[in-house]
């Protein structure tokens, strides 16, 4: 067998083993490992005497990775960014905000489930990780819900899908890793999420006040605040907007210089919201209980990240990304058909795959052929197919990508987010959340093709940064 | 996969080295929390020493890279025990009885062999690092202010070693299963379904106890 | 036979000796014996010792500044002012280090044999705010510089601060630095030239040490005719390196540093001497001293360094 079909032979065993329910993490480890032994045991023209010599090469090639794929600097942000999360849980800051947006916007039809996606969307200036974002809004939002009689898949499913503007709002560790992997600037991939997550935000609350007014059931207003409530409710919610100003001055300063790395913001953030927890009472036991959610969230997040990994690296010895550039730019088909294909082909394999794990994957791959689409990485706006210039492009497809790799967080049968909401509220099965967090796909979908269909949702503010 | 799946307990010998083996995971994790919490700390006094005293810290990159492995890995076990690992369990979760711990068996058997084989690899990878003979012991370096790295590979294979007596633990929880046939086993996660069953038997049992 | 030769980034100027070698060596051999090149795919840069040592590929290039504990004994060539002037004197002083046997016990450990240096002509600085236009001037300037440069800087009281090469840039438009000593392709490709108003032209404070290496066991193994093939190959490899990193990689530089704007900041010869004065000494004795301890015949490579380029 040629390693390009040992590649394919291993890729879908690997997916046999996930369906059947191994952990997602050790089964590519699996695969990777086992793929190395067939790609060394086969240079060998399978002599059985060489066989343990095989075993040995993999076995220590694989052994490199959990460390050296983890021991990096930028991917030092995902934890830092969870952190924060649950930092800002024992604040109280998730609470305020909840209050406050609670207050001024639940009068709307569903309006409690408006109010849970403008905190979250708030939340999300301060955390980078969707997970943790669903995790904490479970807890908070999903109660209050229930208690005045809204569905509770439903109301599982809206914290499921708002948990995902984490990743486009800035802070976001997924962004990072796009941008880590492709080589664009931090800064401006950060900057370009802000718009098409407030958007994806109002795209979500039209479909809950549609839902709300198609089935009055469903998601009944709640009336009642005075304006004095109101604001009342703001000062508490305040000292977010003071965090956010400092990540994004961290990050782009409109004034002049930055004030450091996107890796320092996120720490200096995390940093002022744990100053907020202590004042706000955190002492030990409860520091104790955010760090080790912190740790269980980000071993969970990083197993997945080395095992993806150990099989990329098998894949780069069968040249199995090689083959597929091959073919994909090699297709008569026009490029914008090529590039929907492309999305479309990210949400089929994000049913199978975790975000991060998918992104890790396919970069490689998949971006050199869509910049090979637009012209190449140099050309300019004028001479381009999609109509703007190869570092725009590399922004452009990033943000569709993330918002994509967002969309696999709430599909089933792996969304992360929706396994997150139930675990955090042992009334909810996963199967009770994928059925609530159903109609948000239209919301995803409908916010997808406006991405694609006007490009300067998301850049217009990475060109105003020049 | 549910973050905090149920574990039952109970004064078996298995139970009691489950819970002797989560105090050592749960230390673990909390190392890797605490090191989160020191990069956060690095990354204040490193920007405060940067605009305050012109005098950043040396080396930042580096200690970075060293805490790392620290907070990705050394809390796999804990993860482990708790059912944190992600899974797809649309078709185990249908099973039920002796045909579910018969899977969840073999699942369990080939990740301890593949743990095996990493404990192995990435033993392997420290041992090109780590050298008796040289200065700091380290034949390995990070780039910037040359500190050794492996004490950050040391930890893989240590982790990964807690993870594989895990591994042990759980065959033998779910062998013991298959063998009784219940379906409340102590010492492994339950999924979801399972958890409702077995927390309803155990209500049945402590009820006939109190009899 | 077939070899995987792991190497990392794009091709560029900085691998084009590897690629000319792959395409000499099988036509020689009639594609009996092919290079296969893989970009990143194989190992992490910083492991590719690692992988040649396991014999997960056959080829493989790194920088020995990466990992000085992995290589110590060819670290000597990355110490700061040794006086290379141009590619081949680096290619020559390179080669004399890898034939040196402590070189090549040292490289044996990783079952590694040294093939041919990847020459990089020295590293400049490149910034944003006011040059340093005397020695004076470098006091409290924030520079991005690793290793024997970046000491070096130290000694004049420059601010060595570290961020990878992937954040270079960034660091710069954030203020974290104020400059970035690289390569003139590595100023190019990471963006540093987007941003930089200055560039010190000839201050010269070194460079890094990228070599290009075979496993050992592999090399062995070849068939007469490949090793042949392969050896035979090496000398036209780096003239067509050399003559591609000055006929295209500089011939962009010098109109790009007009183009754009960029301030060219000279040393007169009295400067350079005073600060190769501060700092070439003290960073020698200490590499000496530091590698003797580890049982290095560090005297004598530094000695056999500063002869090669006095010859
Ligand atoms: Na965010
Ligand atoms: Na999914």
């Amino acid at each position: 067998m040629e390693p390009v079909d040992i590649g394919i032979a291993v890729s879908l065993g690997m997916l046999v083993v996930i369906i059947l329910g191994m952990r997602v993490a050790f089964a590519a480890a699996m695969a990777g490992l086992v793929g190395l032994v067939w790609i060394f045991w086969a240079k060998k023209g399978y002599d059985p005497d060489q066989f343990f010599w095989a075993l040995t090469v993999a076995a220590k090639t694989a052994g490199q990775v959990p460390h050296s794929k983890v021991a990096s600097q930028a991917l030092s942000l995902i934890p830092t960014f969870i952190l924060i999360g649950y930092l800002a849980y024992h604040a109280g800051l998730t609470r305020a905000l909840f209050e406050a947006a609670k207050r001024w916007f639940a009068w709307v039809p569903g309006g409690l489930a408006v109010s849970t996606v403008f905190a979250t969307a708030g939340f999300a200036a301060v955390s980078g990780a969707s997970v943790a974002t669903s995790a904490v809004f479970a807890r908070i939002a999903i109660p209050e819900m229930q208690e005045i009689g809204y569905d509770k898949r439903f109301a599982a499913g809206v914290v499921a899908a708002a948990g995902t503007l984490a990743s486009l709002i800035p802070p976001s560790a997924i962004l990072v890793i796009y941008a880590i992997i492709v080589e664009q600037d931090v800064g401006k991939l950060l900057l370009a999420g802000f718009i098409p997550g407030a958007f994806s935000a109002v795209v979500y609350t039209v479909l809950i006040v549609g839902i709300a007014l198609l089935w009055k059931n469903i998601g009944p207003p709640v009336r009642g605040f005075t304006w004095g409530q109101r604001f009342a409710a703001l000062p508490p919610a305040l000292p977010i907007v003071a965090v956010v100003v400092i990540i994004i001055f961290f990050v782009y300063n409109p004034f002049g210089d930055a004030w450091g790395t996107p890796t320092e913001g996120g720490a200096i953030g995390a940093f002022i919201v744990f100053c907020m927890a202590v004042y706000h009472g955190m002492r030990w036991a409860e520091l104790k209980s955010a760090l080790l959610e912190t740790a269980k969230l980000t071993v969970m997040i990083f197993t997945i990240i080395w095992g993806v990994l150990i099989y990329v690296r098998f894949l780069g010895f069968a040249d199995l990304p090689g083959a597929f550039a091959e073919w994909i730019t090699g297709l008569a088909m026009s490029p914008m058909l090529i590039l929907i294909c492309i999305l479309l082909a990210y949400a089929v394999l994000g049913m199978f795959m975790d975000a991060i794990g998918m992104l890790l994957l396919t970069l490689p791959v998949v971006y050199p052929a869509v910049m090979a689409l637009n012209g190449g990485e140099a050309v300019s706006a004028a001479d381009s197919t999609f109509g703007m210039s190869g570092p725009m492009c590399a922004i452009w497809f990033g943000i569709l990508v993330v918002k994509m790799a967002e969309f696999c967080l709430i599909t089933p049968p792996i969304g992360l987010n929706c396994f997150v909401v139930a675990g955090v509220r042992p009334d909810l099965s996963v199967q009770d959340v994928f059925r609530g967090v159903a109609p948000f796909f239209v919301a995803d979908a409908v916010t997808i093709g406006l991405l694609v269909a006007f490009p300067s949702i998301v850049l217009f503010l990475p060109s105003l940064a020049g | 996969m549910a973050m905090r799946a149920s574990v039952l307990s109970d004064d078996t010998l298995l139970s009691r080295a489950d819970r002797a083996l989560y105090r050592l995971e749960q230390a673990l994790g909390l190392v890797s929390g605490l090191f989160v919490f020191g990069l956060m700390l690095l990354a204040v006094y490193s920007v405060g020493g940067r605009n305050l005293m012109n005098e950043p810290v040396r080396g930042y990159v580096d200690w970075i890279e060293v805490a790392m492995p620290f907070i990705a890995i050394a809390g796999i076990s804990y993860a482990q025990r708790d059912g944190g690992h992600i899974r797809m369990d649309i078709l185990v979760g249908a099973l039920k009885g002796r045909a579910l711990w018969i899977v969840e068996f073999f699942s369990t058997l080939l990740i301890l062999l593949l743990v095996v084989l990493l404990i192995w690899g990435s033993w392997a990878h420290f041992a090109r690092s780590f050298d008796w003979a040289a200065p700091l012991f380290s034949r390995d370096s990070t780039i910037d202010i040359r500190l050794p790295i492996w004490p950050a590979k040391l930890v893989v294979p240590l982790a990964f070693s807690v993870m594989g007596l895990r591994l042990v633990l759980q065959l033998w929880a779910y062998g013991r299963a298959i063998v009784q046939g219940t379906n409340a086993p102590v010492a492994v996660p339950l999924i979801e379904d399972a958890a409702t069953i077995a927390a309803r038997e155990a209500e049945a049992v402590s009820g006939e106890r109190e009899d | 036979t077939e070899w995987n030769v792991s190497l990392w980034g794009k091709r560029r100027a900085f691998t084009e000796h590897v690629e000319k070698l792959a395409e000499l060596v099988s036509e020689k051999t009639g594609g009996e014996f092919t290079l296969n090149i893989n970009y990143g795919g194989l190992s992490k840069n910083t492991e590719n010792l690692d992988g040649i040592s396991i014999g997960a590929f056959e080829m493989a290039q790194f920088c020995a500044g990466y990992h000085a504990d992995k290589n110590p004994s060819i670290t000597v060539l990355e110490l700061p002012f040794l006086g290379v002037g141009t590619l081949e004197d680096e290619i020559k002083v390179s080669m004399a280090v890898y034939q040196h046997p402590a070189t090549v016990a040292d490289l044996a450990r990783w079952n590694a044999t040294l093939l041919m240096p990847s020459p990089l002509p020295q590293y400049n600085i490149a910034g944003v705010g006011e040059p340093p236009r005397s020695l004076a001037e470098f006091d409290g300037l924030t520079v991005r510089a690793t290793g024997g440069i970046g000491e070096a800087l130290t000694l004049v009281g420059a601010v060595p601060t570290s961020v990878t090469s992937e954040e270079a840039r960034q660091a710069l438009d954030s203020g974290i630095v104020k400059s970035i000593a690289f390569a003139p392709h590595a100023h190019m490709s990471f963006g540093i030239t987007e941003a930089a108003k200055w560039w010190t032209d000839n201050l010269n404070p070194g460079t890094v040490n990228c070599p290009v290496v075979v496993n050992t066991d592999a090399l062995n193994a070849l068939s007469d005719a490949e090793r042949e093939a392969l050896m035979s190959s090496i000398d036209e490899s780096m003239q067509h390196y050399v003559d591609f990193y000055e006929n295209e990689t500089m011939a962009k530089w010098w109109p790009m540093l007009e183009e754009k704007g960029i301030e060219t900041i000279s040393f007169d010869d009295g400067r350079l001497a005073e600060f190769r004065e501060k700092a070439a000494g003290p960073v020698a004795a200490k590499w000496i001293e530091e590698n003797s301890a580890r049982g290095l015949p560090a005297q004598e490579l530094y000695d056999l360094v500063i002869q090669t380029l006095n010859n």
